[in-house]
């Protein structure tokens, strides 16, 4: 018996000493070859925003690389500029403004409810209702919503249609009424802007690690930001200075050196935003050369630094 | 059939064209596109405000003679420069390079190492009419470029206000904010022991040189107050008989009573223009707020109340005054029309609230706040808000405005055996410095520019 155990206990032991032993010798050969990345700032973002980084969709198949495109961007930046005015002022007056005042009529309809006592919007009370109506007709695709981003009058009874579900919240913490669920409901209709790029793409993709734009600014950016500040004297400007930005177009070489001077991209408009402007050309000039992480050089290589004069 | 074989190629070689001009176009939108993306927008904020350091090597002299005069213009210059906070000059015993010439531009990189942003290069020169030439240039080390440049001539004796002016022209230049260097301070100079104590009115430089005495300390003085015209000085002073408002030329030392009225008069202080000294007078009990014209001599009632209405004092565009009175019960700050009226409280709370001041920008208020057993020194917007106490402690009195609005001088009496002396602060609290004199001071004015 003794010699029995003994023989497999010795051989236990020798072959883990030995496995063991050789996992330590070339798993250690191999960390020592690692080269160290350079540290990089990490933010936690959510699933939302990581797909808005990547352009990808939870859909999307492997095979698709391409993040998906529905509408060709547009083109010149220049026609953007006059362009975007036109289009974007009425998206959004359509959302927001219209919230505002809804959420404080709501509880006046509900007069029966006591423990309500917001009374001021009591004149208000008619056209509400009016408004409420027309809920029910809309229960539209995505493609129609689409079409109705582009046309722009339709959006406006979506946000009204949006409104209900808000006050509904008080009234079912007191009395729950399982036959009205459905008015609880988000009867919102699903709307989401085209997804714009260079070409037209019709496959929803996973997405790539840069996404469609030069999203990874975040991160070289505070390394930036982390050291002109070295370098940035910033003027006082009384206590209740003016808010001031003073933004600057550089390029970098890889070695971080400036290219050339910076170019300022704001006019100075006062004294103090003269003076706020040329103590950010002193900090960016000063504090060359800059170590940004190699892998983004395409990123970093052209770009805009923009000091701003709030503290923060 | 040729005819039909050359119109496909034309049509052919048309679309192959389009097709071409077609590349061309994408290429742009793309590479349009890409440029856009490329050039991220990265917000630098946030940094803490810090004060510019700044190299100031000695003056050049011109001729050997005139290596002193350039040692003092410096130390004067840096001297202001470093007591505004706003900069940090940088020791000459780091510098590198030997300035010996200012027409030639110097070697920035020399002044770039020593980490310096701003550098001031000047030279003074003997003209052979005996005056003095001041010339200087201010200079971004960074990017290599001249940002100030000027020269003055004057008569030696005023050399230290030559300094003054071309500190004011570098702080202008880089602070975007108009100096306040080239300008003085009238206060009460303060001798002899507690009980015996002995007050002449006296005037120094804003950096506390150049003293001189107006008076010769028989009489109590209270209150100096300049004139915008710099030349004459209202205060109030302890004679035979009752306290008498008084106006006194600095230049020519001859002095008058303003106005002739019954009992007490005190708290003056002139109205923007020069034109009018707007003062209190005792009645009974009670007092009130009165203008009197300078030239005319015709005085006009402002206030007509049962309690005590005092230290006014004009917004710089003249349309209102601030005052402080105890109608309310406590002294507290009002402002009202220049021409009378209604007035409106704007200070409120526990604490009893006087000596209001108008800054020159017209933004804030200076005041004195007594509560909780302490004096201190503070600031609210004309309408009430924003008040903020700069600094306080066992007592603190008097503030008065920079000429740009930016900084405040106050007395300040530790308490004990000791006296008051003179300190300026700061409209945002920091930066507090005590402002030397000969002995103990109090109750500071600060002259508008002199140039």
């Amino acid at each position: 018996m003794k010699v029995k155990v003994d023989k497999t206990l010795v051989a236990s032991v020798a072959l883990h000493v030995l496995v063991i032993g050789w996992g330590l010798v070339s798993f250690s050969s191999r960390a020592i070859d690692q080269i160290p990345e350079e540290s990089l700032p990490v933010d936690i973002i959510s699933a939302d925003q990581l797909a808005k980084v990547t352009a990808g969709m939870k859909s999307g198949k492997k095979e698709n690389p391409k993040p998906l495109v529905e509408k060709v961007a547009e083109a010149k930046p220049v026609d953007d500029a006059v362009g975007k005015i036109t289009e974007k002022p009425p998206v959004i007056t359509e959302t927001a403004p219209p919230p505002q005042p809804k959420v404080e009529e709501k509880p006046v309809e509900k007069k029966p409810d006591p423990p309500k006592p917001v009374a001021e919007s009591k004149p208000k009370e008619e056209p509400k209702p009016i408004e409420k109506k027309p809920d029910p007709p809309k229960v539209d695709s995505i493609a129609e919503a689409l079409k109705k981003e582009e046309k722009k009058t339709p959006p406006k009874p979506q946000v009204q249609a949006a409104k209900p579900p808000e006050p509904a919240k008080p009234k079912t913490e007191r009395t729950f009424d399982q036959s009205k669920i459905a008015a609880l409901l988000d009867k919102r209709d699903p709307s989401r802007q085209a997804v714009v790029g260079e070409t037209l793409n019709s496959n929803a993709a996973l997405g790539l690690p840069k996404g469609k734009s030069a999203d990874n600014s975040a991160t070289w950016g505070a390394m930036f930001k982390d050291q002109v500040l070295r370098c940035w004297k910033k003027p006082y400007g009384g206590i209740e200075a003016q808010r001031v930005e003073a933004e600057f177009s550089i390029k970098l070489k890889k070695d971080g050196t400036l290219e050339g001077m910076p170019a300022a991209q704001t006019a100075p408009g006062g004294a103090f935003q003269r003076v706020f402007q040329e103590s950010g050309l002193r900090a960016i000039i000063e504090c060359a050369p800059y170590r940004l992480p190699p892998a983004f050089f395409d990123e970093w290589k052209d770009f805009n630094p923009v000091f701003d004069s709030r503290d923060l | 059939m040729s005819k039909q074989h050359k119109l496909t190629n034309a049509t052919f070689r048309m679309g192959r064209r389009q097709f071409l001009s077609g590349l061309a176009s994408s290429g742009l939108i793309f590479s349009g596109v890409h440029h856009a993306f490329g050039q991220a927008r990265v917000p630098v904020t946030g940094g803490e405000a810090a004060p510019l350091p700044i190299a100031i090597p000695n003056f050049v002299a011109g001729s050997p003679a005139d290596a002193e005069v350039g040692v003092g213009v410096t130390q004067v210059i840096t001297n202001n420069l470093k007591r505004s906070g706003l900069f940090a000059p940088i020791d000459q015993a780091a510098y590198i390079e030997r300035i010996s010439n200012i027409d030639t531009a110097p070697q920035f990189q020399n002044w770039k190492t020593i980490s310096a942003q701003a550098l001031v290069t000047g030279r003074m020169t003997r003209q052979g009419d005996g005056r003095l030439k001041a010339e200087f240039r201010l200079w971004d080390v960074n990017t290599a470029q001249q940002l100030a440049g000027q020269q003055y001539f004057t008569s030696p004796e005023y050399w230290r206000r030559i300094a003054h002016i071309i500190s004011d022209q570098i702080y202008e230049r880089l602070t975007g904010e108009k100096g306040y260097f080239d300008s003085r301070v009238v206060f009460v100079d303060e001798t002899g022991s507690k009980e015996r104590r002995v007050k002449r009115l006296a005037l120094m430089d804003q950096d506390g040189a150049n003293v001189r005495y107006l008076t010769r300390g028989s009489d109590l003085v209270l209150t100096p107050r300049f004139s915008p015209s710099t030349q004459e000085i209202t205060y109030m002073e302890f004679g035979q008989g009752d306290p008498r408002v008084y106006l006194y030329n600095i230049e020519t030392g001859q002095r008058e009573i303003v106005g002739n009225f019954p009992g007490m008069s005190f708290a003056p202080r002139f109205s923007p223009d020069g034109q009018r000294v707007i003062m209190s007078l005792q009645q009974g009990g009670n007092s009130n707020l009165f203008v009197m014209d300078l030239r005319s001599k015709s005085t006009t009632r402002l206030t007509d109340t049962p309690a005590i209405d005092t230290s006014p004092s004009y917004a710089p565009d003249g349309t209102r005054l601030c005052f402080e009175s105890d109608r309310g019960g406590k002294p507290q700050i009002y402002v009202m029309p220049a021409t009378g009226g209604p007035a409106q409280r704007i200070s409120f709370g526990d604490a009893s609230y006087s000596t209001p001041v108008w800054s020159p920008r017209g933004d804030y208020i200076a005041f004195t706040r007594q509560g909780g057993g302490q004096f201190s020194i503070g600031i609210m917007k004309p309408d009430g808000s924003g008040e903020r106490i700069l600094t306080s402690g066992f007592h603190n009195e008097g503030p008065t405005f920079a000429p740009n609005g930016r900084v405040l001088m106050f007395f300040r009496d530790p308490g004990g055996n000791g006296g008051p002396s003179l300190f300026t602060v700061d409209i945002s609290g920091r930066n507090e410095q005590r402002v030397p004199t000969p002995g103990f001071a109090s109750d500071p004015a600060w002259s508008p520019l002199l140039s």
